[in-house]
């Protein structure tokens, strides 16, 4: 089977850095040990590491009582987000302090250094669900919720904030009864717990997604929208209902089997019992097609008492014979897609056989699929010794073919479009590199996919032109490009990955600096605070054009790149409006040697070197860079040597001259007494005849 | 070497004037040029032994050899012009021996005034040579070894630092 880097196992949490992935922060030696004391938030919230409230924890964050300081009663928590986790800031954003009924406040959200890991992350302060989490009461049978509260209690206060994230631009993605809390002590008011700290969908225990995201690693379920959180939310009411999971026990590989072949709804009630009250909106609400399922709308009707056309279950297309792969007899495109992502030898073998185009051409009664898949075969064929002729594409090709609607799927990299940037952040965080990811924005692995959708939709339109802005930084090996301008560019909340910052969680543009500053401490004087990492990370996140900048620093020459660095993050602090920068002006002091040296001038070298202690005093970059490459410094020094050249030059020239050969320079000197003589005679001659003259006259 | 159509042409001129103006003063003034002729003859001794372009030594001979002989054609011209008064001037030791004299002294100037001079324009290259090393060293402690080329630069290339951020 093929390695399936991003089907994590439910509930395996990523590794912490410093555990089993490669740590890509071993450079950089760690903090020194602070005490565990309280962490302070903006001056006003503190979270307390010594209150872990266990029931609060998520899969990817841990829950520890929180106060505010400005008023003492209210009631908090904090989520301390996985370290490296790319975590939703886009989404923190917009629901900081967005006060919803039926979903926890999100307080406030900052990146802290959390002593026990040794590094920092985010944190996230939400109010305190005083009632709990409601599974939990639900199963101790201190709360039933049954059919007739369900509705007012759940399903209309959730469906309220589907749709108010919904006008946010925000999906919630993280629906799920485990999520969910009772706000008061009381336990009236249910209320849906976060959504931000983890990539969307990446908590999700596979039953709780929709077929199109489940069959995606967990990372790359993408971002989805209201309609999978509606599906979401129906398999939470079945779950707050029957008091737990009914197919708990059922592998996810049979989960996903069943989901396609008898559907969503039969396949997570089980043999549960579902009252009929509920069974139309459930229905609805748990539609595999998204086109069909029931939005907001309909969910408010239903509440108002209208009914609903019943919605008429329509399977996935079955062929007549089942064909056998994998172990198992498939009956449709769907599963075998799967199948064949799994086991790529055996699918190979299989689509090679004209039997298997033969039973979806007759059984599955799809000829245009049959005739899309001897097209690919053949054209592997063609292609054989290139990358469009190996097994693995031309498997992506066929699974694209047999489930269109399907995730891409590529080694064992199975994603959906919109998941494609969590799911290489995840990748990366992994192994410390994202060989299939890069492979497949290189290779344009993704156009198979749009090519076989039945329409293309302005989304989709956008996505194809972010793999073709993709694969255009991929294919520049130079500094701010390359795969890691990939990496930030598609995952806006993705920490910065550089050894040197990597455990100061540089999410913004505006924490890279001080990270740095305060890296600028542990740092190698000889190692430049400048890498792939931060370079990328700054040219994704900083809206100003750098290009120059770049271009700079990717210079052979060491003066070059050491001045493009320079004014590359001196620009960042003026542009910022940074603090005083003492640990990195002084990292970065000690590196200008080559700068310096690009002064031909030995006296202004001198002056330089004498004033960089000055500025590195006072912290300031764009000072530091000014007195290293003033324009009308440098010109002046170019100038004056090309005047010292010419004189030097000049005076090397009437040098040889002088220095000519002996013989030449004696017979000039020769030639110059007898001009002399020739002339002391005539002059003689001249005055003497004058003299007789005047003479004779007198 | 073999003198040049253009050169021959020109010396046959030359001395095609020469003859018709020689000529002309023997009509005209004989014993002037008897006086001049044999006072003048180690001019032209010179003139024949000096091979070079620009003819210093006939020059510096012929300059000093005129300041012998023109006092004698002075008295001819201001006393008697005629060849008894020219042959009594030829005749005098004395006077033939100042006109000789003098031109034995040009020689003389000639013979040892270069080496004089080479060796003051030598002294004077050598503090020139001194100076402009001087001022060589003192580029090169200023700018470096390379303002000599010795260890010329690589040219500026395209990749040029950007221009500063303003600060």
């Amino acid at each position: 089977m093929a390695e399936a880097p991003m089907d994590l196992e439910e509930g395996e949490d990523i590794p912490l850095p410093g555990e089993d992935f490669p740590d890509a922060g071993a450079a950089s030696p760690p903090p020194p040990p602070v005490a565990r004391g309280p962490v302070i938030i903006n001056d006003r919230y503190m979270i307390d590491p010594g209150a872990p409230l266990p029931d609060l924890d998520l899969p990817s964050a841990k829950a520890f009582a929180a106060e505010d300081r400005r008023e003492p009663g209210r009631k908090l928590y904090a989520l301390i987000c996985t370290p490296g986790l790319p975590v939703r800031v886009d989404a923190m954003a917009k629901l900081k302090g967005f006060n919803i009924n039926g979903m926890l406040t999100l307080v406030e959200w900052e990146s802290v250094f959390w002593a026990s890991m040794e590094q920092r992350t985010t944190a996230v302060i939400y109010e305190r669900p005083l009632g709990g989490p409601i599974m939990a009461a639900v199963k101790a049978r201190e709360v039933t919720l049954n059919e007739y509260e369900l509705p007012r209690r759940v399903i209309e206060p959730m469906s309220g904030v589907i749709r108010e994230l919904g006008t946010q631009g925000v999906s919630h993605r993280s629906i799920r009864a485990a999520n969910m809390y009772f706000m008061d002590e009381d336990r009236q008011n249910i209320v849906l717990g976060d959504c931000t700290t983890s990539p969307p969908g990446f908590d999700q225990p596979t039953v709780y997604e929709p077929l199109e995201r489940a069959l995606a690693g967990r990372a790359g379920r993408g971002e989805g929208g209201v309609t999978d959180d509606i599906y979401a939310l129906a398999v939470s009411v079945i779950h707050i209902l029957v008091g737990g999971n009914p197919i708990a026990k059922m592998s996810e590989d049979e989960l996903l089997y069943r989901k396609i072949e008898r559907g969503s709804y039969a396949t997570v009630c089980g043999n549960a019992w579902v009252p009929m009250s509920l069974l139309e909106p459930l229905r609805g609400m748990l539609t595999d097609d998204s086109a069909e399922r029931w939005s907001g709308e309909e969910i408010d009707s239903w509440m108002n008492g209208r009914k609903q056309t019943p919605l008429q279950k329509r399977s996935a297309k079955k062929a007549d014979v089942p064909q056998r792969f994998g172990g198992r007899n498939h009956v449709t495109a769907r599963t075998l897609a799967h199948a064949f992502s799994q086991d790529v030898s055996d699918a190979v073998k299989m689509v090679n056989d004209e039997t298997f185009i033969a039973w979806i051409r007759r059984n599955m009664n799809q000829p245009d699929m049959a005739d899309a898949i001897e097209g690919a075969v053949k054209s592997a064929n063609f292609h054989k010794g290139s990358f469009q002729g190996t097994d693995d594409y031309l498997i992506t090709h066929v699974c694209t073919i047999l489930d269109p609607e399907g995730p891409l799927r590529y080694q064992g990299f199975n994603f959906t479009m919109d998941g494609f940037g969590d799911a290489m952040a995840i990748e990366y965080m992994r192994k410390g590199e994202a060989q299939i990811a890069a492979e497949i924005i290189s290779k344009d692995l993704t156009a198979l996919w749009f090519q076989a959708q039945a329409s293309v939709y302005g989304e989709t339109g956008a996505q194809q032109r972010m793999f073709s802005q993709l694969k255009g930084y991929l294919a520049i090996n130079e500094p701010g490009y390359g795969f890691e301008r990939c990496l930030y560019e598609i995952n806006p909340s993705m920490p910065c990955q550089s050894p040197m910052v990597i455990k100061h969680h540089v999410v913004t543009i505006e924490g890279l600096l001080p990270a740095l500053d305060a890296a600028a401490n542990n740092a190698d004087a000889r190692s430049k605070p400048m890498d792939r990492h931060i370079a990328a990370f700054v040219a994704a996140r900083f809206n100003q054009d750098i290009q120059p900048h770049l271009k700079a620093i990717a210079s052979a020459r060491a003066d070059t790149s050491v001045i493009g660095m320079l004014s590359l993050l001196a620009f960042l602090q003026w542009r910022l409006q940074g603090p005083a920068m003492l640990g990195l002006s002084s990292w970065i002091g000690g590196l200008l040697g080559p700068a310096i040296n690009t002064y031909h001038n030995r006296a202004m070298r001198r002056e330089l070197e004498r004033e960089i202690p000055r500025l590195v005093r006072k912290g300031s970059l764009p000072e530091l860079f000014d007195l290293v490459d003033n324009a009308d410094r440098r010109r002046e020094d170019g100038d004056g040597f090309a005047e010292a050249r010419a004189e030097y030059d000049e005076a090397e020239s009437e040098i040889q001259e002088i220095e000519g050969s002996d013989s030449e320079r004696m017979a000039k000197a020769m030639r110059a007494g007898q001009q002399t003589a020739a002339m002391i005679s005539v002059i003689s001659t001249m005055i003497v005849v004058t003299a007789i003259f005047l003479w004779q006259a007198w | 070497m073999a003198m040049q159509p253009g050169n021959s042409r020109r010396s046959s001129g030359l001395v095609l004037w020469g003859g018709i103006i020689v000529f002309g003063m023997i009509i005209v003034s004989f014993p002037t040029v008897m006086v001049a002729g044999v006072g003048m003859l180690p001019t032209l001794v010179a003139f024949l032994v000096d091979r070079t372009d620009e003819k210093f030594a006939t020059f510096c001979v012929g300059g000093i050899n005129f300041c012998g002989v023109f006092p004698q054609l002075m008295t001819l011209w201001n006393g008697e012009h005629t060849i008894n008064a020219a042959m009594n001037i030829l005749a005098d030791v004395f006077v033939v021996a100042t006109m000789y004299g003098a031109a034995a002294f040009a020689w003389m100037l000639f013979m040892s005034l270069p080496p004089v001079i080479a060796s003051v324009l030598n002294v004077m290259s050598q503090t020139r040579l001194a100076s402009l090393r001087s001022v060589q060293r003192h580029l090169v402690e200023e700018w470096g070894p390379e303002v000599a080329g010795e260890d010329n630069p690589p040219p500026p290339d395209t990749d040029s630092p950007p221009e500063p951020a303003a600060t």
